[in-house]
């Protein structure tokens, strides 16, 4: 058996495995959406956050840049109409309040080749892997140097290292990809992880949203 | 493993059985025949063929247990029903390890084949016998004038440092006569085919022991187990570059299609991280293996990747520089008293700094050694692209060049040249300096300057 940790409850896992993360808190009532904005700080998003959902954005289910009361709460009942819509049979547990996050979206993933074994990717988010396919592998467990050549091995690199005007936080990039390495190889139960989007900036690092496929 | 350590006895043996041989053309027992003999192997040949009493003028033998003496290498043509009894005389015959050129095996349809070959692997595996194929061409170890396949012409190849281990005997072929023509040596060539129990990673640490071997280049398809291959190589890193081109890239078979960033993973992507990873020099065409190999086996390493293009015409040269920046090297400006010496060399006609054009100097081959000399010895210049392209009025350019190799040291920096020339001419000049001394001759500027950038991508990664 197969399952997948999604929303809050991959952001607990990574949290305790002391991933990087946006500020991200679970509310199951509007108020509490509201209450967890304010003490976050706008702007903020709204994502659905149920074990039923796996493409949010498909359904409707993410709201970005958030800036008020207001329209936090239109967002939450959007997303709640929405997900019933689509899935009468599904519970609707409540919302992810997240932080928005600044820089550039890159992803990380761990997947499992049926030839290769446990294989750690790295790529640019958003279109850069969707249409150019400009990503890189290496076999796990990764060295230091690994990590270091990976991210410099994509096409998009100059993007990371200041073309654009923001240079980000390399090293940053370099320890989540150790960290994720590590946990593949310590965990028994780890069959693929997909940390997608995770935003860089010239502070550091902070995953957006993960997906994480276990074993039993 | 202990069949591993026969591995030295396999590629050097002092006799050889050949069972299957043959008189009639038709058959590849034929050709093995003939490659053995043809190619001066000093060693025993004993043909082994129940109906002929002489074959290629030596005295046949009804069976292996017939043959007098010990025996080290077994080449097999039998067909492929015949073979698991051949395998096991091999066996008590004490052989030390079996080519096995037949056919038939895990690469037919028909699922006997597979059948077949794990048969086959399992009695190798009791008796400790390395086994080379099933379905391959054989081997050549040019040191020893052993050719060991079916094609006689490999005997042909010039002898340098390079080991080509193939999946593909087609890819041997292929790249074996680019060789001849190329001139690229190699110190053995050795076809895998269907790798019954030496595969890759077996073969590495044999080849990394290799006295003969400089450079091991690598023809890959598809393997069982492709993360050792990375372990042994990561292993080897900074003993022997290894250079690697993988085939089959576009797998529709997506290793993880499930995953929402996995279903991005093509497997050739992965094998491309993999490489990296253990220290391989990925290469994406037959010739650029050739090239890198040949430049890896005969210059000295690349330091840095400052380079220098001097081009005795000015279009050749801007090639080189195009393709050396697009792939990381770059144009450094000379030494204060470089330029001073060019400049003595070179009437201000053309460019004298970085890329120097030296057509101006068409008519002074003296001037042109001089350039490259002055250029060579920089200390700004990690590595020298040399281009000259022949012209009636140049004609003396290559004959001197020659002189100057030939009355040099060896350099202690790359020089990558590249002539052109009208058949005969410049010929021999050419073919004098290649190898030799640091210097590589390549046959275009695009090919030069990308093996240059090959060699710093080597260092790089410590081979």
């Amino acid at each position: 058996m197969e399952r997948f940790l999604v929303g809050i409850d991959a952001f607990e896992f990574l949290r305790k495995e002391g991933f990087p993360l946006l500020r991200t808190r679970f509310a199951q009532s509007v108020d509490e959406a509201v209450q967890l904005a304010k003490e976050i700080g706008f702007p903020i998003s709204l994502k659905v956050s149920s074990p039923d959902v796996i493409h949010k954005s498909d359904l409707g289910g993410v709201k970005v840049g958030l800036r008020d009361e207001e329209q936090v709460r239109g967002a939450f009942q959007e997303i709640a109409d929405a997900f019933r819509a689509m899935s009468a049979s599904g519970k609707f547990e409540g919302v992810l309040v997240q932080e928005m996050g600044k820089g550039t979206e890159v992803i990380i993933g761990a997947i499992h080749d049926p030839q290769f074994g446990p294989v750690i990717m790295f790529g640019l988010g958003g279109i850069f892997v969707e249409v150019v396919r400009d990503v890189s592998f290496r076999l796990i467990p990764i060295e230091r140097k690994d990590a270091c050549e990976m991210i410099r091995q994509i096409k998009g690199f100059p993007i990371l290292s200041g073309a654009r005007g923001e240079r980000v936080d390399l090293e940053a990039i370099e320890v989540i990809l150790m960290q994720v390495s590590s946990l593949v190889i310590d965990s028994s139960q780890i069959v693929e992880m997909d940390l997608n989007p995770v935003f860089a900036n010239d502070q550091g690092c902070a995953i957006c949203d993960a997906r994480i496929k276990m074993k039993g | 493993m202990e069949y591993l350590a026969k591995l030295p006895r396999v590629f050097c043996p002092e006799s050889v059985v050949v069972v299957g041989a043959s008189t009639n053309p038709d058959k590849l027992g034929y050709h093995v025949m003939k490659s053995l003999v043809k190619g001066g192997y000093p060693g025993r040949i004993f043909p082994v063929n129940p109906r002929a009493a002489k074959i290629w003028d030596l005295p046949a033998f009804a069976s292996v247990d017939e043959v007098p003496g010990k025996v080290d290498l077994a080449i097999v043509v039998v067909p492929a029903q015949a073979v698991l009894g051949v395998v096991e005389e091999c066996h008590r015959k004490g052989v030390q390890g079996v080519i096995l050129i037949t056919a038939g095996f895990r690469e037919i349809e028909d699922p006997a084949g597979s059948t077949l070959q794990e048969q086959l692997r399992q009695m190798a595996s009791g008796w400790s016998l390395p086994i080379i194929g099933p379905n391959t061409f054989g081997f050549v170890n040019l040191k020893v004038s052993l050719n060991a396949s079916f094609t006689s012409e490999f005997s042909l190849l010039p002898q340098g440092g390079i080991a080509l281990v193939s999946q593909s005997g087609g890819f041997c072929h292929l790249s074996g006569f680019r060789a001849i023509e190329e001139n690229v040596g190699f110190s053995k060539v050795v076809g895998l085919g269907n790798r019954c129990n030496i595969d890759f990673p077996d073969i590495l640490p044999y080849l990394a022991d290799d006295p003969d071997t400089r450079v091991i280049a690598l023809y890959i398809e598809g393997m069982d187990e492709p993360r050792r291959l990375v372990e042994v190589a990561k292993q080897m890193m900074g003993r022997k570059p290894i250079v690697a081109y993988k085939a089959g890239r576009g797998q529709s078979g997506n290793s993880a299609s499930k995953f929402h960033t996995g279903s991005l993973a093509g497997r050739y992507e992965i094998y491309r991280g993999a490489f990296r990873q253990g220290g391989i020099l990925e290469v994406g065409q037959t010739e650029e293996l050739l090239d890198v190999a040949k430049a890896l086996d005969c210059l000295p390493k690349l330091r840095g990747n400052r380079v220098a293009v001097l081009s005795s015409q000015a279009g050749p040269g801007m090639i080189a520089c195009d393709v050396c920046e697009s792939n990381g090297l770059q144009l450094v400006g000379f030494s204060p008293a470089t330029q001073q010496r060019i400049n003595e060399l070179l009437p201000p006609l053309a460019i004298r700094t970085n890329p120097v054009d030296m057509g101006p100097a068409w008519y002074n081959p003296g001037a042109i050694v001089g350039i490259m000399e002055a250029v060579l010895d920089d200390p700004n210049v990690d590595g020298v692209i040399f281009l000259a392209m022949y012209a009636s009025a140049n004609i003396a350019l290559a004959g001197k060049m020659r002189e100057y190799f030939e009355g040099r040291e060896p350099l202690s920096k790359p020089l990558v040249a590249c002539f052109s020339a009208p058949p005969e001419i410049w010929w021999e000049d050419i073919r004098a300096m290649d190898r030799k001394k640091g210097v590589v001759v390549l046959p275009t500027p695009e090919r030069a300057a990308k093996t240059m950038a090959a060699l710093w991508r080597a260092s790089l990664s410590g081979g």
